[in-house]
């Protein structure tokens, strides 16, 4: 039984992807509260739920973020959470959402994915980071994704145009999205990729993905309920896997194999679908080879065969698979949770992608990458599956 | 008019680093006082670990793990160069970050000093480098085996 389905997203909402908000993070909760009211029909007082994905860095040492939030919003719930698996926290809070209301544990839920870390970072580390990371000048996310894509080349060899195509069309796609952060609409090159300054080798200034501030959000709730509203335009979480620590149990692994490898055939199983089936794809980008590293993990092309893979494909919205079509993270800015994948294939399914809409709506697949682990790849892989109105 | 410039390697050596060592952790710490490489040996599994953890990784059995010494020789698994370092090591880039298989099957992260960018690749031969610290702790990092 496969109870995702009965759960609908009734709607979405997004505030434009900031550089630095000027306005508090409850603030940008509320626009996007407005905004789910007014786009699904729902008052206030339907809203007996609510998940917020706990990869915050302005609730970063707020031990009561979601309590205080709700409070802030006036909402009074039978159902109250926060999701922490870092990037991988806006997909699993739909997963999440969705057994809250097949449970019984409430029936309308307002997931929230806000955060104003630019303009207020109120992060701690308490991890291995402390004593194994902080006294060798280990920068963070670039530094590992350094040593991650020197291994990978090393294994499998590496032609750097082809990370360069995916930047190329990522950014082409943000250039079609208003919302994307305004620092990143301008076009760029292969050649443009290939030559920004290198930040930790061989990763390069184009690799990464920037930290900005903003709110997305969605609304759940039973398809039944939805039903009885007249809604008939919703989408549907079909299928969802999620691991974390792969292969935590091992003292050595290989650092180019991820828990996509199992999440990601877990989710496609429960929704039934071939991965030729995938009618467009969203995955967690904090750097561009971490999209290369999901096309082989997921089984889209074998390990190693992800540069062969992206120069026989296009991945424009119109293309063979659609990638990313709001620009990804990379070139529409890393913010609101990372749920900006996310909420863009829920616009795409809803058939709102406007310039940038693909013609394959049957499906979309979103993934996410959480935490940077020790001499690994990272802590949480998961993959989600949504479909309109299955 | 940029004019080419050789690509000269940093260390980190004087960076201020305190350390401080959790409960389960001390034994690696106290160890290094004596420049001694001390790594979690699981006797259930005859497997290594590291970092080190508050129980075997392999069991979930905290008495199933004991320090062990080890050589700390091993060859670079992986390597990157740091060009935009966090706060406390802006200025000293650019520096090598490398991850190290030590001959007892774990991946160590660390400095890698002593050692020209052109020399540096993966499957290079390398043993430990121990920088002073305070309270007579030393921290682990890797030169190349000569």
């Amino acid at each position: 039984m496969n109870c995702l389905r009965e759960s609908a997203i009734v709607a979405y909402a997004e505030t434009k992807i900031m550089e630095k908000s000027d306005r508090d993070v409850w603030e940008l909760d509320a626009e996007v509260l407005d905004a789910l009211l007014e786009r699904s029909g729902f008052e206030k007082a339907e809203i007996d739920g609510l998940v917020m994905a706990g990869f915050g860095l302005t609730a970063a040492g707020e031990s009561f973020w979601a309590q205080v939030t709700a409070d802030q919003l006036g909402l009074e719930l039978d159902y109250c959470d926060q999701v922490h698996i870092g990037g991988c926290s806006a997909t699993g809070s739909v997963a999440r959402a969705a057994a809250a209301i097949d449970a019984g544990l409430c029936t309308t839920v307002l997931l929230l994915f806000a955060d104003t870390g630019v303009a207020e970072n109120n992060r701690g580390d308490r991890s291995f980071r402390r004593e194994w990371a902080d006294p060798y000048g280990v920068f963070g996310p670039p530094d590992a994704f350094g040593l991650l894509t020197r291994r990978y080349e090393h294994q499998y060899g590496l032609d750097y145009e082809m990370l360069g195509k995916l930047a190329v069309t990522q950014r082409a796609h943000a250039m079609l999205n208003d919302n994307a952060c305004e620092k990143l609409r301008k076009p760029i090159t292969i050649d443009d990729y290939l030559n920004s300054r290198m930040i930790a080798d061989p990763i390069r200034l184009l690799d990464c993905v920037m930290r900005c501030d903003a709110a997305s959000g969605l609304l759940m709730t039973s398809r039944r309920r939805a039903r009885e509203k007249g809604i008939d335009k919703f989408v549907t979480p079909i299928g969802y896997g999620e691991r974390t620590n792969f292969l935590g149990g091992e003292n050595f692994v290989d650092v180019t194999r991820s828990g996509h490898e199992v999440c990601g055939k877990r989710a496609l199983a429960q929704a039934g679908l071939a991965l030729r089936d995938v009618a467009s794809f969203h995955p967690y980008d904090d750097f561009i080879i971490a999209i290369m590293l999901q096309l082989e993990a997921f089984g889209f092309c074998g390990p190693g065969q992800g540069v062969q893979f992206i120069r026989e494909m296009n991945f424009a919205f119109d293309g063979d698979l659609p990638l990313n079509t709001g620009g990804g993270q990379i070139s529409a800015g890393q913010a609101a949770c990372c749920s900006h994948n996310l909420t863009e294939a829920v616009r795409q399914l809803m058939g709102e992608g406007g310039a940038r809409q693909v013609r394959n709506t049957a499906n979309a697949l979103v993934s996410g990458i959480g935490w940077i682990n020790y001499s690994r790849n990272w802590g949480t892989s998961s993959a989600l599956v949504l479909a309109p109105n299955a | 008019m940029a004019t080419a410039t050789p690509d000269l390697l940093n260390d980190t050596f004087d960076v201020r680093r305190a350390i401080k060592p959790s409960s389960f952790t001390q034994p690696f710490w106290a160890a290094t006082r004596e420049k001694k490489l001390v790594i979690q040996y699981c006797r259930a599994t005859g497997k290594y670990q590291h970092y080190p953890r508050p129980t075997s990784i392999f069991t979930g059995r905290k008495t199933d793990i004991e320090w062990r010494e080890v050589s700390g020789r091993g060859e670079i698994f992986s390597w990157t160069v740091v060009r935009r370092a966090a706060a406390a090591f802006r200025g000293h880039e650019p520096y090598v970050v490398a991850s190290v298989t030590l001959d007892v099957g774990v991946n160590v992260i660390a400095n890698l000093v002593n050692c020209a960018l052109d020399e540096v690749c993966i499957g290079m031969k390398v043993v430990p480098y121990w920088l002073p610290i305070d309270d007579g702790m030393h921290l682990l990092m890797f030169q190349p085996e000569q």
